[in-house]
């Protein structure tokens, strides 16, 4: 399947070109918001106020792609969370009106499937919905999905997108779990850190997905997803996809690894770019946005991107070069991530 | 294109802990709705629930589960399906563990069961509680697969009332595309403060007990419970007991309303339509549905007109959720196990409470006990967003 088309709100100027054409913004906070567009171009005032973060953040990302692009025959959606900020704001009011009178606005809002619920109802589509809420691999499931509903001749356009909100009440449950830095550490530093924990980032990337297509910006081939794994089975699971694929480890030419500066979780990356593929280029992709449960999404924006050869900030992605690499050749792109070291997944992309 | 076999049921509910006590309670039109014995909250006093009758704790030593933290009933709930649906099936723990053994659950609450830890963790009020890293509704999975070791491809599913009718869906697809060769799937809810406050703000709740398909029905009761499903491809089931065959399914979007169903009934027409195409059968074929049927006149006004565009004739149907309480995400397999109990046992059970059916009489859903030659069935589910899902079993015997 190819990817035609692309949105992505992140902390960075993505909504527009100029993250794409090489102005990145130098962050240093405790989290990396997202940098929100004008949503009233699209959303009806009086909806967008009653819109959460991951919500808008969704709508504002799948609503163009949905509107530029006719007979979408799915609409499938990964988000660990969905709109945490409602949900706790229902939660609060459960408590702090001791269970009395509330309005639903919060909780009609809050469940997961809020999102691919309004895409298809603000885009008028009725065919197959869906929302995944595994955690880390959120976004795996969405493209496990895809690739099978164009196998089973279901489908020829789908959009298909990850995203995730921060609230102050998810950063403050997974802060107990020790997930976040205590300290403040700027975008250009994160990745050389030696602390534990990483800094929570948010976003939104969706994607027009076609079975067929002669222009595109990328085409993902495959993916694989294990939980609670050893090295060992993440070394089976990424061959059983090259396998399918007809492809060997030498054949990847670069990966994408989801180094997030937690000290506690690299040995994963080093492992899959060191051990199972040393010759290859190696990019990251954290430092700019930080990182959540389907940044794995960000990851595949970014890298439809490089493939298409339409970011001229390439280089500041790339933290190893694989030498003698030939332009012209078939590229296969590995995306590596995981959330915590517990849930990993493997996109595989080509150009 | 290879066949999925049902090879293994597990469920609890408000009418049994196990598959045959939720059998005897349909076959004996006994609800299992009733005043909450366990579960804390102010409306408790007002309302009717589907309530599983165990605590926690026997849950807990039901599942073997003394040596964990944090456990929340969510998880406990499915551990209980979980564990009876493997045992049913005769799965091995290599079974259990191998890579083409895959794992979907669903679920809407996940921890946040534990509405007043969570208010406190979310709040950062004192130290954190043991259930920190269990609010997630893809918590429970984790759990899961650390206990019974599961090294396949995991999911969860949130598409609110249909859930776990996507789970089964996902794993039949799984199967028939060669990617895993067996894949247990379900899902699960229990009572929580969080929904039951989100549900009365929308004034869906009945104070009585719930009438689905009665004109003056007053709303649906919640109910809490888990349930999975063994599906085995026919190449791996090979002479295993075979408990029914899934033969189709659909799943469509009504985009009308974020948490009505529209008077059109595009999306459960468009399910039912897809899952008939889908089973490669005739309308004609349908011998029962067990409808979504939740007890709020919108849903079910909806439900019987998709019926009427759908079906020549609409056949046989009930609401499983006048014994149960909507279980939420479970109820999709929930009510798949107990429309395969009737096409199996060839019995149709009453749905519980409609004295006077939407429109005219026979609108009427089945009232009693009765016995039928069944041959395939039909189940539905309908949530919040548009999301709506029917799958159909064909008998195998």
């Amino acid at each position: 399947m190819y990817i035609t088309d692309l949105k992505c709100i992140s902390a960075q100027e993505t909504y527009s070109d100029k993250f794409i054409k090489g102005e990145l913004n130098e962050i240093k906070e405790v989290t990396y918001l997202a940098l929100e567009p004008n949503y009233l171009e699209f959303i009806p005032k009086g909806l967008l106020r009653r819109m959460g973060k991951a919500v808008r953040m969704g709508i504002g990302t799948g609503l163009p792609l949905v509107k530029a692009h006719n007979n979408i025959d799915g609409i499938i959606i990964g988000t660990a969370n969905g709109g945490l900020e409602d949900c706790i704001k229902f939660l609060n009011q459960i408590v702090e009106y001791d269970e009395g009178t509330l309005t639903p606005t919060n909780f009609v809002q809050s469940t997961p499937n809020a999102i691919a619920g309004q895409l298809a109802l603000m885009g008028g589509n009725h065919s197959y919905n869906i929302t995944y809420t595994n955690g880390g691999t959120s976004f795996e499931n969405t493209l496990l999905d895809a690739l099978l509903l164009f196998e089973e001749n279901n489908a020829q356009k789908l959009l298909v997108g990850g995203l995730e909100e921060i609230s102050d009440y998810n950063y403050n449950i997974d802060f107990l779990a020790n997930k976040y830095k205590i300290e403040l550490i700027s975008t250009t530093d994160l990745l050389q850190s030696t602390s534990k924990g990483t800094i929570c980032g948010e976003g939104s990337n969706m994607f027009i997905l076609e079975k067929e297509a002669v222009n595109y910006y990328a085409q993902v081939l495959d993916v694989e997803q294990i939980t609670y794994p050893t090295q060992e089975d993440l070394k089976v699971i990424l061959t059983q996809l090259l396998e399918r694929q007809g492809l060997k480890l030498e054949d990847i030419s670069s990966v994408m690894l989801g180094y997030n500066g937690d000290e506690n979780h690299k040995s994963w990356y080093d492992f899959v770019g060191n051990e199972l593929l040393p010759n290859t280029t190696l990019y990251t992709f954290k430092q700019f946005v930080g990182d959540y449960r389907t940044v794995s999404s960000f990851a595949v924006w970014l890298s439809a991107h490089i493939l298409n050869e339409s970011i001229s900030t390439k280089h500041h992605f790339i933290i190893r070069e694989k030498n003698n690499s030939s332009t012209s050749e078939k590229k296969y792109h590995l995306i590596y991530n995981h959330f915590d070291g517990v849930r990993h997944g493997f996109i595989l992309l080509s150009n | 294109m290879e066949k999925v076999y049902i090879t293994g049921m597990g469920v609890i509910s408000a009418i049994g802990n196990d598959v045959l006590s939720c059998y005897n309670a349909l076959n004996s039109a006994q609800t299992g709705i009733g005043k909450a014995n366990f579960f804390q909250s102010k409306y408790t006093k007002s309302l009717l629930f589907g309530e599983v009758q165990l605590e926690n704790h026997q849950l807990i030593s039901l599942t073997d589960s003394s040596y964990e933290t944090g456990l929340t009933r969510t998880t406990l709930l499915a551990y209980k399906a979980f564990q009876d649906a493997i045992k049913d099936a005769k799965l091995s723990e290599n079974d259990i563990s191998s890579f083409k053994t895959g794992f979907i659950s669903s679920s809407t609450v996940g921890g946040m069961s534990n509405t007043d830890e969570l208010y406190a963790d979310a709040n950062l009020k004192g130290e954190p509680s043991e259930f920190v890293l269990s609010y997630g509704g893809g918590e429970h999975v984790l759990r899961m697969v650390k206990k019974y070791n599961i090294k396949g491809f995991t999911s969860t599913i949130n598409t609110a009332c249909s859930s776990s009718v996507n789970a089964i869906i996902l794993g039949a697809r799984l199967i028939k595309s060669g990617r895993l060769d067996r894949v247990i799937v379900g899902g699960t809810d229990s009572l929580a403060k969080y929904t039951v406050n989100g549900f009365n703000s929308l004034m869906i709740l009945s104070d009585t007990f719930c009438q689905p398909f009665d004109e003056e029905g007053k709303g649906l009761n919640l109910g809490e419970g888990a349930g999975y499903l063994v599906l085995e491809s026919e190449r791996i089931a090979k002479d295993k007991h075979k408990i029914a065959e899934v033969l189709g399914y659909g799943n469509a979007n009504d985009a009308y309303h974020p948490s009505a169903t529209s008077p059109e009934a595009n999306g459960p027409r468009l399910a039912m339509k897809k899952a008939l195409e889908n089973a490669e059968i005739s309308e004609k074929k349908i011998d029962y549905i067990n409808a979504h049927g939740t007890g709020t006149v919108n849903n079910d006004e909806t439900e019987l007109f998709a019926f009427k565009e759908t079906f020549s004739t609409i056949p046989p149907f009930n609401s499983t959720k006048s014994y149960t309480g909507h279980t939420l995400a479970a109820s999709g397999v929930i009510e798949s196990i107990f429309s395969i109990i009737s096409l199996n046992e060839n019995k149709l059970f009453p749905s519980l409470n409609c004295e006077k059916p939407i429109g005219e009489e026979e609108n009427s859903p089945i009232k009693v006990v009765s016995e039928k030659e069944l041959n395939i069935v039909m189940s539905n589910s309908f949530g919040f967003g548009g999301n709506c899902s029917s799958v159909i079993f064909k008998k195998t015997t």
